[in-house]
This record gives C-alpha cells, sequence and structure tokens, in this order.
C-alpha cells in the first residue's frame, strides 16, 4: 500500500512497526517470563502434577466438539433453507434469528439456571453446550446464508430435473460447496466455545466439570495466590490455541475475513 | 428494516443479492420450512424463552429461593433509574466503546497499511498481532493483573526509561483502573481489526492507487481518500461489534478489577452478574439485563441506520 522508495525509508517503516508491535509481544513475554520466576521449570511440574488438568482439558474439548457440531448441522441446514427454498415470511424469521446477536449471555443466566435444574441437566456438558451453540447460530446462519445464495440457482434446477431430490441437493451441492465458509463457522465457534468463561463458571459446579478457562482460578485456590505458578497454569492451557491458530493461521485469517467482507 | 436485517446489512458490503420470496422461481421451490427448524428452535426457542423469563423475573422482588416471589410490578426499574452505580456503568461503557473503538479501528488500520507495504517478517508481526484473539481472557487476565500490580512488569519499565516517578497501583485505583481494563481490550481484540482491515484492503483495485500515485498522491492521501472509503464497510461492521461488544462486556473487567475498585470498572455485564449471582438479587439483575437488551437492540439498529444514510449518500 505503501510506497516506500529509498532504503532509509525501508528502514524507518520497519523500525515503526517493531514500535507498534511491541506492546502486543510484552505481555505475553511477561506471562512466559513470569511462569519460570522462582522455581523455574518447577513451576511447570507442579502445575501438571495437579491430577485434574487433563479432565479439565478434556471436558473443554467435549464441548467445544459438541458446540460444534450442532452449529454446523443446524447452520447448513438454515443456510439451505433461507438461501435456496421457499419460505412464507422468510425474512421474518431471518430477523428473528438475527436479533439473536446482539443477544448479551448474562441476559440468559437467570432462566438458563431454573431452566436447567427443573430438567436435570444443571451441571453436565449439555448446560454450556446449548446456550454457547444458540449464540454462535446466528451468525453463522447469517454468513452461510449469503454464501449459498451465491451459488448459481442452475446447480439446483440441473439437479432437480435430473430427478435428484431436495435431500440430494442438500448433501451433493451444498456440503460440498459450502466448505469455505464452513471453516469460517468452524473457528468462529472454535475461539467462542474454547474460551468462554461465564457459562462453565456459572453452569459447571463440581471440580470434575471444569474447563480450562476456570483453570486459573482453579490454581489460585490450589497454590494458596503462587503466582508463579498461575502464570504457568495459563502457559499450559495458552499452549493449544496458540498451536492451533499457528496450524490453522491461513484457515484463521480467511475465515474471519470471510465474514466481513460477506 | 423488515426486509433486510440489523447485522445482516452492516457486515456485508455493497448492494444485497437479489433473490426473493416470491416469483415464479419461487413458486416452483421446495418449501424450505423443516430446514430452518432446527435453528428456530434451538436459537428462537431458547432465547426468546429466556428473554420472556427474565422480563418476567425482572417484574419480581426475588432472592431465587423464595417459592412465593413478591410481584412488584415496575418496581425495580424505577429503583434501577434512580441507581448512581447504574448509570456508572452506562458511563463506563460510553467511554470504554469510544475509546476501545477509536484506538482499535486505528491501529488496525495502520498495522494492515504498513504490513500491505514492503516490511520484512511481515509473517512474525501478523501473528504477535493477532495471538491475543485466539486467547481466553480467563487465560490472560492473571498476566495483567500482575504486569499491573504496584510491582509489576509495567511499574519496572517506566523505572527502566527514567519515568519511575509515573509508577502507580494501576489497579487498585479508581483513575487508573478503567483505563487498564481499555488498554487490555485493545490488546485482545486489535488483531481481529487489523485482519479485517487486511483481507479489505487486498479487495481495493491497486490500479486506483496506481493512478493516484500517477497524478501525485503522496501515501498520506492515498490513505485518506482512496484506502480508507475503500474499507468504510468494515469500519461500519467494527463500529456495530464494537458497540454491542462494549455493552456485552464481562470477562475482562470481572476477571481484572472484579469491577472495582470503588465501582470504578462496574459494566452493565458484571453489574448484573454482582446483583443476581453475587447478591441474589434476581429480579433486580433481570430488569438490568432487560435494560442491557434494550440498548444492544437500540444501538444495533441506530449504527445501522446512520450506515444506511451513508451508504445512500455515496
Amino acid at each position: 500500500m505503501f510506497e516506500v522508495r529509498t532504503v532509509w525509508g525501508r528502514i524507518l517503516l520497519q523500525v515503526v512497526v517493531t514500535l507498534l508491535v511491541l506492546p502486543f509481544l510484552f505481555p505475553l513475554i511477561a506471562m512466559v517470563q513470569g511462569s519460570f520466576a522462582g522455581d523455574g521449570w518447577r513451576n511447570y511440574a507442579a502445575v501438571l502434577a495437579v491430577p485434574g488438568l487433563p479432565r479439565f482439558f478434556r471436558n473443554t474439548v467435549v464441548i467445544a466438539a459438541g458446540t460444534i457440531a450442532i452449529v454446523y448441522v443446524v447452520t447448513m441446514l438454515a443456510a439451505y433453507g433461507f438461501g435456496k427454498l421457499r419460505i412464507r415470511g422468510r425474512e421474518v424469521y431471518f430477523w428473528l434469528l438475527l436479533a439473536c446477536l446482539t443477544l448479551p449471555e448474562v441476559v440468559l443466566l437467570t432462566p438458563l439456571f431454573t431452566t436447567a435444574q427443573a430438567f436435570g441437566f444443571f451441571d453436565t456438558y449439555w448446560a454450556v453446550i446449548l446456550p454457547l451453540a444458540a449464540l454462535q447460530v446466528p451468525f453463522a446462519v447469517l454468513l452461510a446464508r449469503n454464501f449459498v445464495q451465491g451459488i448459481p440457482d442452475e446447480l439446483f434446477e440441473a439437479a432437480r430435473v435430473d430427478g435428484g431430490t431436495v435431500i440430494n441437493g442438500f448433501r451433493h451441492l451444498v456440503i460440498p460447496l459450502t466448505r469455505p465458509i464452513a471453516a469460517a463457522v468452524l473457528i468462529f465457534t472454535l475461539i467462542g466455545a474454547w474460551n468462554n468463561y461465564l457459562f462453565p463458571l456459572v453452569f459447571l459446579q463440581s471440580t470434575e466439570m471444569q474447563t480450562i478457562t476456570l483453570v486459573p482460578q482453579y490454581f489460585v485456590g490450589q497454590f494458596s495466590n503462587d503466582q508463579t505458578k498461575i502464570l504457568a497454569s495459563a502457559v499450559i492451557t495458552a499452549i493449544p490455541e496458540v498451536v492451533a491458530y499457528l496450524c490453522l493461521q491461513r484457515l484463521f485469517e480467511r475465515g474471519l475475513a470471510a465474514g466481513a467482507i460477506k | 428494516m423488515a426486509e433486510t436485517s440489523v447485522a445482516e446489512r452492516g457486515l456485508r458490503e455493497g448492494p444485497a443479492p437479489a433473490t426473493r420470496g416470491g416469483g415464479r422461481r419461487g413458486r416452483l421451490q421446495p418449501p424450505g420450512l423443516p430446514w430452518i427448524l432446527p435453528a428456530l428452535v434451538l436459537c428462537v426457542g431458547l432465547i426468546y424463552y429466556c428473554i420472556w423469563y427474565t422480563a418476567l423475573i425482572s417484574t419480581w422482588d426475588w432472592d431465587g429461593i423464595d417459592p412465593n416471589p413478591e410481584r412488584v410490578g415496575a418496581e425495580n426499574y424505577l429503583r434501577i433509574a434512580q441507581d448512581p452505580i447504574f448509570w456508572a456503568t452506562i458511563r463506563h461503557t460510553i467511554v470504554f466503546f469510544v475509546v476501545t473503538f477509536v484506538v482499535q479501528t486505528a491501529l488496525g488500520l495502520i498495522f494492515a497499511v504498513l504490513l500491505h507495504s514492503k516490511v520484512r517478517l511481515a509473517v512474525v508481526y501478523k501473528v504477535i498481532i493477532f495471538i491475543p484473539v485466539v486467547l481466553a481472557p480467563a487465560i490472560t487476565a492473571p498476566v495483567f493483573r500482575r504486569m499491573y500490580a504496584p510491582d509489576g512488569q509495567v511499574n519496572a519499565l517506566l523505572e527502566f526509561v527514567g519515568l519511575g516517578s509515573l509508577a502507580q497501583p494501576w489497579i487498585g485505583q479508581e483513575s487508573t483502573a478503567l483505563p487498564v481494563i481499555m488498554a487490555v481490550t485493545v490488546w485482545q481484540w486489535t488483531g481481529l481489526t487489523f485482519v479485517l482491515y487486511f483481507a479489505a484492503m487486498g479487495q481495493i483495485d491497486q490500479s486506483t492507487i496506481e493512478a493516484a500515485r500517477i497524478d501525485g498522491a503522496g501515501n498520506f492521501r492515498t490513505l485518506t481518500h482512496i484506502i480508507w472509503p475503500g474499507v468504510r464497510g468494515t469500519t461500519l461492521a467494527m463500529a456495530i461489534l464494537s458497540a454491542i461488544g462494549a455493552l456485552k462486556t464481562f470477562d475482562v473487567p470481572y476477571l481484572i478489577t472484579v469491577g472495582g475498585p470503588n465501582y470504578a470498572t462496574e459494566f452493565l455485564g458484571t453489574y448484573i452478574y454482582r446483583k443476581t449471582i453475587t447478591q441474589s438479587h434476581i429480579g433486580y439483575g433481570a430488569a438490568l439485563s432487560i435494560i442491557l437488551l434494550v440498548l444492544a437492540l437500540v444501538m444495533a439498529l441506530i449504527l445501522q441506520v446512520r450506515g444506511g444514510e451513508k451508504r445512500v449518500v455515496r
């Protein structure tokens, strides 16, 4: 974008970017450095020796996977319905769905709390998966519908002329053609579900149901506020997220960009 | 408004794809209601049920246990109108939105422009800026509590560069607690703004920029006259997302300052949590929730309508 002709200009540019990035790097360095303070590697050993840790990771994986599965299925079905099929009062339904985009999750606390207790799924995965999915679906449908609308009608008509059913159209056209946007939906849902704090905090009370976002607070109790070990636990829980991002970097950025440009 | 919805128009640039129900083709299409039913049941069912239920208990004086809560009508709402902490949360939310949105937009734009220029190791910079987006606030909060502590790294850094007189208990005093919350939020979300701008700039026609260059436009003029208008759709979408995000703010203030000191970083979200969970004033919390919901919807509508006007002007 910027045109820099001289060598000095180029160096200046590089220096400016570096200076601007430093504040973003600083907390990450502080995190790693703090986790090694005092006992060094033994902080990590102490954190890893806590029996609950693998369990926390498993809970988060189950919740993220469950949420992604529900969001994906529900979104793709709805995107096909909204994008290519006949629905009377379609925009009303769509508007109802999109109004949910503005919904803050705190609003759901009390009703879900009482409902979850009444139906007996309090302190189970469902108490977190269902509201998480419900909050992710509107945005996912918005993205996916725009994408499905972009698929030429002729493809669906050709399929119908060849005797294909609506379900076949979905299976053989929508599912394969929506892969790029499905990646975006997956990334959004993954970040949302993996990082959610409030729902597990309120709806998962027993220790063996806790998720990794509750780990730092759990360790505050475990290590009576020993900051270095809390930071070590933060680094350990951050590693999978950073690795996942580095591995899927292109997918993350393309997915997010697809959400904005569409 | 009935035809194109709030977020849809904000998040999509350019004219709407022209597929509307009726017409000959429409009648040939098979019915789609069963296909959207799961989404409707999940979202509209669950969420609208919750809203209805919250609206109901917002008229109760309820501690969450009493089987026969007292019906008090609009009293909770009247009390909120006179609650100084409520008005403080509104002020914090407005300040928070304006500051974080402006700073994030500026930083995101600068990074996107610079990294679209010929900068070495651009990938490394990109990764560093984006990593905070994928980290949970719950994970990074202990780091920031440590960093901004009186004996934390921020004060140490000030000491190091000879500004030791500026060192202060950042989180512990009212005047600096909110700026800390805003700084953490900017740190967390600039990566997203940056990636969106970066992608949007990739869509700007290079020949337009070259033409401007040939006509003698410098870097600054190119930025203000071609790039900035070119990414307006993204800016608008980010404005809506930031405004709603500001109203929803919970994790960062709850985990770093717990709304304190002396309610200096209380937001609607943390206040609702404090009232509902900590103090068991469930009716009051529900009334706050309904107000929050209305504010979020109104905000989305306002930004939407204003955005629409600008689009027409162009």
